[in-house]
């Protein structure tokens, strides 16, 4: 380990404090819970607060898995795995399966999470109210209330507008019967993994200092209405690396005349299908 | 036939500062009944009217409500969670500028199932046919029901707040002047639909207006307020054609001489 550095990069103090906050998230599913978040090595909106919730929980003997949309590789993912390699010297993987922690922006990885994993999610906006309502001090007596008829009327004027809810990622979530939760940007493909999910799932918002959390085997319902429910995306096509039909694709133009190819965004998953398949 | 009584309220009395709001305040509301609430301006009826919606806090007195549900509730002590859940569903109040009373980033549709999404059951096609079948009530075309309220026009939006607080079938419906900002054609045009309407879903409701002929035509009974106080009270024909009170006397003489 580099010297000039605690063991991932927080003072003690400062990780106490956050462990805390992680706790008590954990007694009240879904509430977002304020924190004196710390400045990062790192400009807001690059997952500084993932960074802040991963240090406070991580230990030496963690694997850290770090994706980005999915990927393992990309620019993000790849600089905050290096600096935990480099605050904590600890090891790594891209196999979900091999990891005990993993940090995420923008997905859930398509193999099941255990209950011996965390998975830690990168916040952009806490508040699921927030477009629907600017004032805080508001919203936060709409959570307390549990008046939450504002957000079903967004997706009731969304169905009036164009037939079905067109919102396809970041779709709210009621979390253990009670608290409305931002799901992240995550595509709603990957919501039903949050309902029930065996590891224990917390949620770092660097810019606006909250930290929420679904313990394991927490009810998560997406909002919809009977005569309306809550669908995931689907596609015609499968993945055209591994063949899948199971996993979320993502769409890529592959020549100047536009031809489209669907590939699986968890590109772990579409590895291990491969060799599988093979 | 026993009509149950659903507010009660004594000695209700505020203060702005040392000004005078509303002072030793008296009545029984009853289910059913239509209060109105008359006076020259400045004498206290949206005082009075806000003490009674919780809008404000008074200085002192006491309110009793009956709840369908709940038994005798004091109202003034209920906390902050209670008195919100009261006005979302079961009160409602009818501002007199309805832009108070909507919310211009959604739908016509979308706002009264926003009223109905406080207690209804999650279900579209009910918040859709319930919409529409409210805007027609209050005479407005339900192939709007798509449109945003400031696409309509001042009259269309107060038809639109008193479908949006009738929807919910509500207990109690409080009124400041409902048709204060519109033109006078319009005017008697929304008050021949809140006339059609209270009588047939025989809903209880206490409004505010300086507009005698309003108060002969829609109320059962009447509070004349002057300088913060009820000066007299009675059954609303009784007060109008046999006035006790001078200044009760000068107010309906008044509007003979119109
Ligand atoms: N926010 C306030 N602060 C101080 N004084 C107020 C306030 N609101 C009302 N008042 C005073 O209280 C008295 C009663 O006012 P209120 O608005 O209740 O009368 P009103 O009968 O509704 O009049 P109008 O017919 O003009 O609407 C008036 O003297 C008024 O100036
Ligand atoms: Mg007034
Ligand atoms: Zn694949």
């Amino acid at each position: 380990m580099k010297t000039g550095f605690n063991f991932a990069y927080l003072d003690e103090a400062t990780k106490r404090m956050i462990r805390r906050k992680i706790l008590k998230a954990v007694c009240i599913p879904g509430y977002q819970c304020p924190f004196g978040g710390r400045e990062m090595p790192l400009a807001y909106g690059w997952g500084t607060g993932g960074i802040q919730v991963t240090a406070s929980i991580i230990g030496k003997q963690d694997i850290l898995k770090v994706i980005d949309q999915g990927a393992d590789d990309t620019t993000n993912a790849v600089s905050i795995k290096n600096f935990f390699k480099r605050v904590c010297n600890i090891m790594t993987t891209d196999r979900t399966a091999e990891a005990s922690l993993i940090q995420t922006r923008h997905r859930i990885p398509e193999t099941t999470l255990n209950k011996d994993q965390i998975i830690v999610y990168q916040v952009p906006q806490p508040e699921p109210l927030r477009k629907l309502e600017p004032k805080e001090k508001e919203t936060r007596k709409l959570h307390a209330y549990k008046e939450y008829a504002l957000m079903h009327v967004k997706l009731y004027e969304e169905i009036s507008q164009f037939g079905s809810v067109i919102k396809t990622w970041a779709y709210p979530v009621e979390t253990n019967n009670r608290y409305i939760t931002d799901p992240t940007p995550i595509p709603k493909f990957d919501n039903p993994k949050m309902n029930n999910m065996e590891a224990l799932q917390l949620f770092g918002a660097g810019r606006e200092k909250r930290i929420y959390a679904i313990p394991p085997y927490t009810k998560v319902k997406s909002l919809d209405f009977d005569d309306h429910p809550f669908e995931i995306q689907t596609w015609d096509e499968c993945c055209s690396i591994c063949g899948s039909t199971k996993s979320y694709l993502d769409e890529i133009i592959i020549n100047n005349e536009g031809k489209k190819n669907f590939i699986c965004s968890d590109t772990d998953f579409c590895k291990s299908n491969l060799e599988k398949n093979k | 036939m026993n009509i149950k009584k659903i507010m009660h309220v004594e000695n209700l009395t505020h203060f702005y500062g040392n000004q005078i709001g509303c002072k030793g305040i008296n009545f029984d509301l009853y289910k059913g009944e239509i209060l109105g609430i008359v006076g020259e301006s400045g004498s206290g009826k949206s005082t009075l009217l806000k003490c009674l919606s919780g809008e404000i806090s008074p200085s002192a007195g006491k309110i009793n409500i009956s709840l369908d549900q709940g038994g005798v509730k004091d109202f003034l002590s209920l906390p902050e969670q209670e008195k919100r859940q009261l006005m979302r569903s079961m009160w409602g109040i009818v501002h007199q500028n309805p832009r108070d009373g909507l919310n211009l980033r959604i739908s016509a549709g979308g706002n009264i199932a926003e009223r109905l999404l406080n207690v209804s059951e999650k279900n579209y096609s009910f918040l859709r046919n319930t919409g529409k079948y409210w805007m027609e009530k209050t005479e407005m075309d339900p192939d709007r029901i798509d449109e945003f309220p400031l696409s309509f026009s001042g009259g269309m939006q107060q038809r639109l707040q008193i479908s949006k607080i009738l929807s919910s079938n509500p207990q109690i419906v409080f009124m400041d002047e409902p048709t204060g900002g519109l033109d006078v054609s319009v005017q008697a045009k929304i008050l021949d639909t809140i006339k059609s309407i209270v009588r047939d879903i025989n809903v209880t409701m206490i409004i505010v207006t300086h507009d005698l002929a309003v108060v002969r035509f829609l109320t059962d009974k009447l509070l004349v307020m002057k300088d913060g106080i009820v000066v007299e009270t009675g059954l609303t024909d009784r007060v109008l054609d046999d006035p006790q009170h001078s200044y009760t006397q000068l107010l309906t003489s008044s509007i003979l001489q119109v």
